[in-house]
Protein backbone atom coordinates (compact mmCIF):
# COMPACT_ATOMS: atom_id res chain seq x y z
CA UNK A 1 0.00 0.00 0.00
CA UNK A 2 1.27 3.38 -1.03
CA UNK A 3 0.27 5.56 1.87
CA UNK A 4 0.08 5.20 5.63
CA UNK A 5 -2.77 7.68 5.74
CA UNK A 6 -4.67 9.12 2.84
CA UNK A 7 -7.30 11.87 2.67
CA UNK A 8 -9.69 11.35 -0.23
CA UNK A 9 -11.75 14.42 -1.12
CA UNK A 10 -12.14 15.13 2.57
CA UNK A 11 -14.56 18.01 2.87
CA UNK A 12 -15.14 20.01 6.03
CA UNK A 13 -16.34 23.35 7.27
CA UNK A 14 -14.64 25.70 9.73
CA UNK A 15 -16.79 27.15 12.49
CA UNK A 16 -20.53 27.27 11.96
CA UNK A 17 -20.84 28.62 8.43
CA UNK A 18 -17.43 28.90 6.82
CA UNK A 19 -16.92 27.82 3.22
CA UNK A 20 -16.45 24.10 2.71
CA UNK A 21 -12.84 23.09 2.12
CA UNK A 22 -11.98 19.92 0.27
CA UNK A 23 -8.55 18.32 0.46
CA UNK A 24 -6.89 15.22 -0.90
CA UNK A 25 -3.49 14.15 0.30
CA UNK A 26 -1.47 11.08 1.11
CA UNK A 27 1.28 10.50 3.61
CA UNK A 28 3.82 7.71 3.13
CA UNK A 29 4.87 5.90 6.30
CA UNK A 30 7.79 7.47 8.11
CA UNK A 31 7.23 10.99 6.81
CA UNK A 32 5.82 14.32 7.90
CA UNK A 33 3.15 16.31 6.11
CA UNK A 34 3.10 20.02 6.90
CA UNK A 35 -0.14 21.91 6.53
CA UNK A 36 0.37 25.52 5.58
CA UNK A 37 -1.95 28.40 4.89
CA UNK A 38 -3.01 31.75 6.32
CA UNK A 39 -4.38 31.77 9.86
CA UNK A 40 -8.11 31.15 10.12
CA UNK A 41 -8.17 29.06 6.94
CA UNK A 42 -9.01 25.87 8.83
CA UNK A 43 -5.72 24.12 9.55
CA UNK A 44 -6.70 23.19 13.09
CA UNK A 45 -10.17 22.14 11.93
CA UNK A 46 -8.57 19.91 9.29
CA UNK A 47 -6.54 18.10 11.97
CA UNK A 48 -9.63 17.78 14.16
CA UNK A 49 -11.63 16.47 11.23
CA UNK A 50 -8.99 13.85 10.41
CA UNK A 51 -9.14 12.56 13.99
CA UNK A 52 -12.96 12.60 13.92
CA UNK A 53 -13.31 15.22 16.65
CA UNK A 54 -14.98 17.46 14.08
CA UNK A 55 -17.58 16.23 11.64
CA UNK A 56 -16.71 15.99 7.95
CA UNK A 57 -19.16 16.85 5.19
CA UNK A 58 -17.99 14.20 2.76
CA UNK A 59 -14.95 12.23 1.72
CA UNK A 60 -12.96 9.62 3.55
CA UNK A 61 -9.68 9.04 5.31
CA UNK A 62 -7.82 5.77 4.89
CA UNK A 63 -5.40 4.34 7.40
CA UNK A 64 -3.30 1.45 6.11
CA UNK A 65 -5.67 1.24 3.16
CA UNK A 66 -8.77 0.90 5.32
CA UNK A 67 -11.51 3.50 5.41
CA UNK A 68 -12.09 5.31 8.69
CA UNK A 69 -15.64 4.00 8.56
CA UNK A 70 -14.33 0.49 9.22
CA UNK A 71 -12.72 1.56 12.51
CA UNK A 72 -14.66 2.33 15.67
CA UNK A 73 -14.38 6.06 16.34
CA UNK A 74 -12.67 5.34 19.67
CA UNK A 75 -9.99 3.19 18.10
CA UNK A 76 -9.56 5.71 15.30
CA UNK A 77 -8.95 8.60 17.68
CA UNK A 78 -6.22 6.72 19.48
CA UNK A 79 -4.56 5.65 16.22
CA UNK A 80 -4.97 8.96 14.43
CA UNK A 81 -4.36 11.10 17.46
CA UNK A 82 -4.97 14.83 17.60
CA UNK A 83 -2.57 16.82 19.77
CA UNK A 84 -3.92 20.36 20.38
CA UNK A 85 -1.92 23.54 20.46
CA UNK A 86 -2.70 23.98 24.15
CA UNK A 87 -2.85 20.46 25.53
CA UNK A 88 -4.61 19.84 28.83
CA UNK A 89 -3.06 18.49 31.97
CA UNK A 90 -5.32 16.82 34.48
CA UNK A 91 -5.08 17.42 38.21
CA UNK A 92 -2.55 15.12 39.87
CA UNK A 93 1.10 14.29 39.47
CA UNK A 94 3.23 13.93 36.35
CA UNK A 95 2.75 10.17 36.64
CA UNK A 96 -1.07 10.55 36.93
CA UNK A 97 -1.05 12.53 33.72
CA UNK A 98 0.86 9.83 31.90
CA UNK A 99 -1.42 7.05 33.12
CA UNK A 100 -4.77 8.79 32.65
CA UNK A 101 -5.27 7.59 29.05
CA UNK A 102 -4.97 4.05 30.36
CA UNK A 103 -8.11 4.57 32.47
CA UNK A 104 -9.94 4.65 29.15
CA UNK A 105 -11.22 1.18 28.31
CA UNK A 106 -10.27 1.38 24.63
CA UNK A 107 -6.66 2.34 25.41
CA UNK A 108 -6.10 -0.24 28.14
CA UNK A 109 -7.46 -2.90 25.78
CA UNK A 110 -5.17 -1.98 22.87
CA UNK A 111 -1.98 -0.73 24.48
CA UNK A 112 0.22 -1.73 27.39
CA UNK A 113 1.84 1.21 29.14
CA UNK A 114 5.54 1.00 28.35
CA UNK A 115 7.21 2.16 31.55
CA UNK A 116 10.72 2.08 30.07
CA UNK A 117 9.72 4.31 27.22
CA UNK A 118 7.90 6.65 29.63
CA UNK A 119 11.07 6.96 31.68
CA UNK A 120 13.23 7.49 28.60
CA UNK A 121 10.94 10.21 27.23
CA UNK A 122 10.74 11.92 30.62
CA UNK A 123 14.52 12.07 30.86
CA UNK A 124 14.75 13.38 27.32
CA UNK A 125 11.96 15.96 27.35
CA UNK A 126 11.58 16.88 31.01
CA UNK A 127 15.04 16.36 32.51
CA UNK A 128 15.13 16.71 36.28
CA UNK A 129 11.37 16.31 36.75
CA UNK A 130 10.13 13.64 39.11
CA UNK A 131 7.08 11.54 38.21
CA UNK A 132 5.72 12.44 41.64
CA UNK A 133 5.80 16.19 40.99
CA UNK A 134 2.44 17.94 40.96
CA UNK A 135 1.67 18.59 37.29
CA UNK A 136 0.17 21.99 38.06
CA UNK A 137 3.64 23.25 39.04
CA UNK A 138 4.95 22.75 35.49
CA UNK A 139 5.45 25.74 33.19
CA UNK A 140 3.48 26.07 29.96
CA UNK A 141 6.27 24.60 27.84
CA UNK A 142 6.87 21.77 30.29
CA UNK A 143 3.15 20.99 30.35
CA UNK A 144 2.97 20.63 26.61
CA UNK A 145 6.03 18.35 26.59
CA UNK A 146 4.45 16.20 29.29
CA UNK A 147 1.29 16.01 27.20
CA UNK A 148 3.40 15.01 24.19
CA UNK A 149 4.94 12.13 26.14
CA UNK A 150 1.41 11.08 27.10
CA UNK A 151 0.36 11.17 23.45
CA UNK A 152 3.33 9.02 22.40
CA UNK A 153 2.59 6.44 25.10
CA UNK A 154 -0.84 5.58 23.69
CA UNK A 155 1.00 4.48 20.52
CA UNK A 156 -0.82 6.27 17.76
CA UNK A 157 -0.03 5.43 14.13
CA UNK A 158 -0.43 9.03 13.00
CA UNK A 159 0.11 12.08 15.18
CA UNK A 160 -1.78 15.22 14.25
CA UNK A 161 0.20 18.04 15.80
CA UNK A 162 -1.06 21.59 16.07
CA UNK A 163 1.97 23.89 16.32
CA UNK A 164 3.86 21.69 18.75
CA UNK A 165 6.80 24.10 19.06
CA UNK A 166 4.85 27.38 19.10
CA UNK A 167 5.33 28.12 22.79
CA UNK A 168 8.81 26.68 23.18
CA UNK A 169 12.19 28.37 23.01
CA UNK A 170 14.46 27.27 20.18
CA UNK A 171 16.38 24.77 22.23
CA UNK A 172 13.38 22.92 23.67
CA UNK A 173 11.68 23.17 20.29
CA UNK A 174 14.58 21.26 18.77
CA UNK A 175 14.37 18.76 21.61
CA UNK A 176 10.70 18.13 20.84
CA UNK A 177 11.42 17.73 17.11
CA UNK A 178 14.20 15.28 17.91
CA UNK A 179 11.81 13.24 20.04
CA UNK A 180 9.30 13.27 17.17
CA UNK A 181 11.88 12.27 14.58
CA UNK A 182 13.02 9.48 16.89
CA UNK A 183 9.44 8.28 17.37
CA UNK A 184 8.89 8.32 13.61
CA UNK A 185 11.86 6.05 12.96
CA UNK A 186 11.31 3.74 15.90
CA UNK A 187 8.74 1.67 14.03
CA UNK A 188 7.99 1.36 10.31
CA UNK A 189 4.36 2.45 10.08
CA UNK A 190 4.20 5.85 11.68
CA UNK A 191 3.54 9.33 10.36
CA UNK A 192 2.98 12.92 11.41
CA UNK A 193 0.68 15.59 10.05
CA UNK A 194 1.66 18.95 11.45
CA UNK A 195 0.52 22.54 11.44
CA UNK A 196 3.49 24.80 11.97
CA UNK A 197 4.49 28.38 11.31
CA UNK A 198 8.14 28.13 12.29
CA UNK A 199 11.05 26.42 10.67
CA UNK A 200 10.13 23.02 12.06
CA UNK A 201 10.14 21.60 8.53
CA UNK A 202 13.73 22.65 7.87
CA UNK A 203 14.85 21.24 11.20
CA UNK A 204 13.07 17.93 10.64
CA UNK A 205 14.66 17.62 7.19
CA UNK A 206 18.04 18.22 8.83
CA UNK A 207 17.20 15.37 11.20
CA UNK A 208 16.65 13.15 8.18
CA UNK A 209 12.84 13.08 8.03
CA UNK A 210 11.10 13.23 4.68
CA UNK A 211 8.56 16.02 4.60
CA UNK A 212 5.94 17.49 2.33
CA UNK A 213 3.54 20.41 2.34
CA UNK A 214 -0.22 20.57 1.93
CA UNK A 215 -1.31 24.12 1.25
CA UNK A 216 -4.73 25.18 2.48
CA UNK A 217 -6.32 28.31 1.09
CA UNK A 218 -3.20 29.55 -0.65
CA UNK A 219 -2.53 29.30 -4.40
CA UNK A 220 0.40 26.90 -4.20
CA UNK A 221 -0.28 23.20 -4.17
CA UNK A 222 1.71 20.55 -2.40
CA UNK A 223 2.99 17.53 -4.21
CA UNK A 224 0.54 15.23 -2.42
CA UNK A 225 -2.43 17.22 -3.74
CA UNK A 226 -4.06 15.30 -6.53
CA UNK B 1 -60.86 13.70 69.41
CA UNK B 2 -57.86 15.88 70.18
CA UNK B 3 -60.02 18.99 70.67
CA UNK B 4 -58.13 20.97 68.04
CA UNK B 5 -60.23 22.54 65.34
CA UNK B 6 -59.15 24.32 62.20
CA UNK B 7 -59.75 28.07 62.65
CA UNK B 8 -61.49 29.28 59.50
CA UNK B 9 -60.34 32.53 57.85
CA UNK B 10 -63.35 34.72 56.97
CA UNK B 11 -63.47 37.00 53.95
CA UNK B 12 -62.85 39.98 56.20
CA UNK B 13 -59.85 38.32 57.80
CA UNK B 14 -58.52 37.41 54.36
CA UNK B 15 -58.88 41.03 53.27
CA UNK B 16 -56.80 42.04 56.28
CA UNK B 17 -53.89 40.04 54.87
CA UNK B 18 -53.53 42.81 52.31
CA UNK B 19 -51.90 44.76 55.17
CA UNK B 20 -48.96 42.43 54.69
CA UNK B 21 -48.72 43.41 51.03
CA UNK B 22 -48.82 47.09 51.97
CA UNK B 23 -45.93 46.45 54.33
CA UNK B 24 -43.84 44.83 51.61
CA UNK B 25 -44.97 47.47 49.10
CA UNK B 26 -43.91 50.39 51.29
CA UNK B 27 -40.43 48.89 51.63
CA UNK B 28 -40.22 48.72 47.86
CA UNK B 29 -41.59 52.24 47.38
CA UNK B 30 -39.40 53.75 50.09
CA UNK B 31 -36.18 52.32 48.71
CA UNK B 32 -37.29 52.66 45.07
CA UNK B 33 -36.66 48.99 44.41
CA UNK B 34 -38.96 49.08 41.41
CA UNK B 35 -40.72 45.96 42.65
CA UNK B 36 -44.09 47.48 43.43
CA UNK B 37 -45.73 46.55 40.16
CA UNK B 38 -44.52 42.94 40.32
CA UNK B 39 -45.56 42.72 43.95
CA UNK B 40 -49.11 43.87 43.24
CA UNK B 41 -49.37 41.64 40.16
CA UNK B 42 -48.03 38.74 42.21
CA UNK B 43 -50.59 39.39 44.92
CA UNK B 44 -53.44 39.38 42.44
CA UNK B 45 -52.15 36.20 40.89
CA UNK B 46 -51.78 34.51 44.28
CA UNK B 47 -55.42 35.27 45.08
CA UNK B 48 -56.76 34.22 41.71
CA UNK B 49 -54.60 31.11 41.20
CA UNK B 50 -55.17 29.73 44.68
CA UNK B 51 -58.91 30.37 44.68
CA UNK B 52 -59.20 28.66 41.33
CA UNK B 53 -57.09 25.72 42.45
CA UNK B 54 -59.17 25.51 45.64
CA UNK B 55 -62.36 25.12 43.64
CA UNK B 56 -60.65 22.79 41.15
CA UNK B 57 -59.34 20.54 43.91
CA UNK B 58 -62.75 20.39 45.61
CA UNK B 59 -64.23 19.33 42.31
CA UNK B 60 -61.49 16.80 41.62
CA UNK B 61 -61.65 15.29 45.12
CA UNK B 62 -65.39 14.85 44.80
CA UNK B 63 -65.09 13.42 41.31
CA UNK B 64 -62.24 11.08 42.36
CA UNK B 65 -61.90 9.62 38.85
CA UNK B 66 -58.62 7.84 38.00
CA UNK B 67 -58.39 9.11 34.38
CA UNK B 68 -58.88 12.70 35.55
CA UNK B 69 -56.27 12.32 38.30
CA UNK B 70 -53.86 10.78 35.82
CA UNK B 71 -54.41 13.59 33.33
CA UNK B 72 -53.93 16.23 36.02
CA UNK B 73 -50.64 14.70 37.13
CA UNK B 74 -49.40 14.61 33.54
CA UNK B 75 -50.29 18.29 33.12
CA UNK B 76 -48.44 19.06 36.35
CA UNK B 77 -45.41 17.16 34.99
CA UNK B 78 -45.51 19.18 31.78
CA UNK B 79 -45.69 22.49 33.65
CA UNK B 80 -42.86 21.42 35.97
CA UNK B 81 -40.72 20.43 32.97
CA UNK B 82 -41.33 23.78 31.37
CA UNK B 83 -40.31 25.58 34.56
CA UNK B 84 -37.24 23.41 35.13
CA UNK B 85 -35.86 23.75 31.61
CA UNK B 86 -36.78 27.35 31.00
CA UNK B 87 -35.28 28.92 34.08
CA UNK B 88 -31.69 28.55 32.92
CA UNK B 89 -30.20 30.75 30.22
CA UNK B 90 -27.27 28.41 30.64
CA UNK B 91 -29.06 25.64 28.79
CA UNK B 92 -29.86 26.58 25.20
CA UNK B 93 -32.19 24.50 23.05
CA UNK B 94 -32.88 21.87 25.62
CA UNK B 95 -35.04 18.99 24.37
CA UNK B 96 -38.01 19.15 26.72
CA UNK B 97 -38.95 15.54 26.03
CA UNK B 98 -36.00 14.28 28.08
CA UNK B 99 -36.90 16.54 31.01
CA UNK B 100 -40.53 15.49 30.84
CA UNK B 101 -39.64 11.83 30.68
CA UNK B 102 -37.27 12.01 33.67
CA UNK B 103 -39.67 14.04 35.80
CA UNK B 104 -42.67 11.91 34.96
CA UNK B 105 -40.92 8.59 35.40
CA UNK B 106 -39.33 9.51 38.73
CA UNK B 107 -42.56 11.03 40.00
CA UNK B 108 -44.65 8.00 39.11
CA UNK B 109 -42.07 5.57 40.46
CA UNK B 110 -41.66 7.27 43.82
CA UNK B 111 -45.28 8.44 44.05
CA UNK B 112 -46.42 4.91 43.28
CA UNK B 113 -44.32 3.49 46.12
CA UNK B 114 -45.52 6.13 48.58
CA UNK B 115 -49.20 5.86 47.72
CA UNK B 116 -49.37 2.15 46.94
CA UNK B 117 -47.08 0.73 49.65
CA UNK B 118 -46.75 3.27 52.45
CA UNK B 119 -49.89 5.42 52.77
CA UNK B 120 -52.34 2.96 51.08
CA UNK B 121 -55.44 5.19 50.96
CA UNK B 122 -58.92 3.82 50.22
CA UNK B 123 -59.42 3.66 47.25
CA UNK B 124 -55.74 3.48 46.18
CA UNK B 125 -56.19 6.28 43.67
CA UNK B 126 -57.82 8.66 46.19
CA UNK B 127 -57.34 12.12 44.71
CA UNK B 128 -57.07 13.65 48.19
CA UNK B 129 -53.82 11.69 48.71
CA UNK B 130 -52.47 11.25 45.21
CA UNK B 131 -52.66 14.83 43.94
CA UNK B 132 -50.87 16.54 46.87
CA UNK B 133 -48.26 13.77 47.18
CA UNK B 134 -47.40 13.82 43.47
CA UNK B 135 -47.44 17.60 43.57
CA UNK B 136 -44.90 17.71 46.39
CA UNK B 137 -42.66 15.23 44.60
CA UNK B 138 -42.83 17.25 41.39
CA UNK B 139 -42.20 20.60 43.03
CA UNK B 140 -39.00 19.29 44.57
CA UNK B 141 -37.64 17.11 41.82
CA UNK B 142 -38.26 19.99 39.44
CA UNK B 143 -35.76 22.09 41.38
CA UNK B 144 -33.28 19.23 41.59
CA UNK B 145 -33.50 18.61 37.87
CA UNK B 146 -33.11 22.29 37.05
CA UNK B 147 -29.93 22.42 39.17
CA UNK B 148 -28.50 19.22 37.67
CA UNK B 149 -29.20 20.34 34.16
CA UNK B 150 -27.67 23.73 34.71
CA UNK B 151 -24.57 22.20 36.25
CA UNK B 152 -24.21 19.59 33.50
CA UNK B 153 -24.04 22.33 30.88
CA UNK B 154 -21.83 24.72 32.83
CA UNK B 155 -19.42 21.91 33.80
CA UNK B 156 -19.20 20.77 30.20
CA UNK B 157 -18.67 24.30 28.97
CA UNK B 158 -15.84 24.94 31.41
CA UNK B 159 -14.14 21.60 30.68
CA UNK B 160 -14.30 21.40 26.90
CA UNK B 161 -10.54 20.94 26.55
CA UNK B 162 -10.43 18.13 29.12
CA UNK B 163 -13.41 16.33 27.59
CA UNK B 164 -11.93 16.56 24.09
CA UNK B 165 -8.56 15.44 25.40
CA UNK B 166 -10.16 12.29 26.82
CA UNK B 167 -12.05 11.76 23.57
CA UNK B 168 -8.81 12.07 21.63
CA UNK B 169 -7.35 9.17 23.62
CA UNK B 170 -10.32 7.06 22.55
CA UNK B 171 -12.69 7.63 25.48
CA UNK B 172 -16.40 7.10 24.99
CA UNK B 173 -18.66 10.09 25.73
CA UNK B 174 -19.50 8.39 29.03
CA UNK B 175 -15.81 8.09 29.99
CA UNK B 176 -15.13 11.64 28.91
CA UNK B 177 -18.14 13.01 30.80
CA UNK B 178 -18.01 10.87 33.96
CA UNK B 179 -16.61 13.62 36.21
CA UNK B 180 -19.02 16.20 34.76
CA UNK B 181 -21.96 13.86 35.32
CA UNK B 182 -20.97 13.29 38.93
CA UNK B 183 -20.81 17.03 39.52
CA UNK B 184 -24.23 17.53 37.93
CA UNK B 185 -25.77 14.85 40.14
CA UNK B 186 -24.15 16.31 43.25
CA UNK B 187 -25.52 19.75 42.41
CA UNK B 188 -29.04 18.39 42.00
CA UNK B 189 -29.07 16.23 45.13
CA UNK B 190 -27.15 18.35 47.63
CA UNK B 191 -29.98 20.74 48.60
CA UNK B 192 -32.31 17.81 49.32
CA UNK B 193 -29.70 15.99 51.38
CA UNK B 194 -28.96 19.20 53.29
CA UNK B 195 -32.64 19.62 54.01
CA UNK B 196 -32.72 16.09 55.49
CA UNK B 197 -30.04 17.26 57.94
CA UNK B 198 -31.78 20.35 59.26
CA UNK B 199 -35.46 19.53 58.90
CA UNK B 200 -37.37 20.48 62.05
CA UNK B 201 -34.36 22.33 63.47
CA UNK B 202 -34.33 25.44 61.31
CA UNK B 203 -37.96 25.53 60.22
CA UNK B 204 -40.98 23.32 60.20
CA UNK B 205 -41.72 22.08 56.70
CA UNK B 206 -44.78 23.58 55.02
CA UNK B 207 -46.72 20.36 54.84
CA UNK B 208 -46.28 19.62 58.53
CA UNK B 209 -47.15 23.20 59.47
CA UNK B 210 -50.26 22.90 57.35
CA UNK B 211 -51.34 19.68 59.02
CA UNK B 212 -50.77 21.14 62.48
CA UNK B 213 -52.73 24.31 61.67
CA UNK B 214 -55.38 22.03 60.23
CA UNK B 215 -55.77 20.40 63.64
CA UNK B 216 -53.61 17.29 63.26
CA UNK B 217 -51.65 15.83 66.15
CA UNK B 218 -48.02 16.98 65.65
CA UNK B 219 -46.85 13.41 66.24
CA UNK B 220 -48.97 12.26 63.29
CA UNK B 221 -47.86 15.20 61.16
CA UNK B 222 -44.24 14.23 61.83
CA UNK B 223 -44.80 10.75 60.46
CA UNK B 224 -46.18 12.16 57.23
CA UNK B 225 -43.31 14.59 57.02
CA UNK B 226 -40.74 11.82 57.33
CA UNK B 227 -42.32 9.94 54.46
CA UNK B 228 -42.45 13.16 52.45
CA UNK B 229 -38.79 14.02 53.07
CA UNK B 230 -37.59 10.57 52.07
CA UNK B 231 -39.81 10.41 49.02
CA UNK B 232 -38.48 13.79 47.88
CA UNK B 233 -34.90 12.58 48.32
CA UNK B 234 -35.67 9.47 46.28
CA UNK B 235 -37.51 11.36 43.55
CA UNK B 236 -34.73 13.94 43.21
CA UNK B 237 -32.09 11.20 42.99
CA UNK B 238 -33.96 9.15 40.41
CA UNK B 239 -35.06 12.20 38.41
CA UNK B 240 -31.59 13.77 38.28
CA UNK B 241 -29.95 10.48 37.37
CA UNK B 242 -32.37 9.82 34.54
CA UNK B 243 -32.14 13.35 33.27
CA UNK B 244 -28.35 13.49 33.29
CA UNK B 245 -27.92 10.04 31.76
CA UNK B 246 -30.38 10.85 29.00
CA UNK B 247 -29.05 14.36 28.34
CA UNK B 248 -25.29 14.03 28.24
CA UNK B 249 -25.39 12.04 25.01
CA UNK B 250 -27.34 14.87 23.49
CA UNK B 251 -24.17 17.00 23.76
CA UNK B 252 -22.33 14.68 21.38
CA UNK B 253 -22.62 14.12 17.66
CA UNK B 254 -23.48 10.77 16.14
CA UNK B 255 -19.75 10.19 15.69
CA UNK B 256 -19.22 10.69 19.47
CA UNK B 257 -17.60 14.12 19.11
CA UNK B 258 -18.45 16.92 21.52
CA UNK B 259 -20.98 19.19 19.84
CA UNK B 260 -19.89 22.57 21.16
CA UNK B 261 -22.71 24.42 19.42
CA UNK B 262 -25.13 22.67 21.81
CA UNK B 263 -23.54 24.25 24.86
CA UNK B 264 -22.94 27.73 23.50
CA UNK B 265 -24.77 30.34 25.54
CA UNK B 266 -27.26 32.28 23.47
CA UNK B 267 -26.34 35.93 23.08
Amino acid sequence: MKYLIELQNLSFQTGGAGPAITVSAGLPAGSVLFISGPSGVGKTTLLRTISRLHGSISGEVYLDGQSWASYSVFQWRRLVHYFPQKPVLFSGTVRDNLTIPFTVARVSKDVVLNHDRAKRLLTLLLPGKSPEQDASTLSGGESSRLALIRALLIEPAVLLLDEPTAHLDRKTGTLVLQALAGWLNEQPRRGIIMVSHGNDAAQLVEMGASTDILNLGGRGKGAWDK
Amino acid sequence: MNGNEIIPISNFQLALSVILVLLAGSVSALLRLGLLKSLLWGTVRTFVQLFLIGYALTYIFNLNSPPVIFAIILIMCAIATHAATRRSSNVPDYPKAIGFLSLTASTFLVGGIVVGLIITPEPWYSARTVVPIFGMILGNSMNGIALSLDRLYSETRSHIAEIESLLSFGATPWEAMRERIKEALRAGMTPTINSLMVVGLVSLPGMMTGQILGGADPREAVRYQIVVMLMIAAAVAVGCLMLVLLSYKHLFTEDAALNTTKIKVKQ
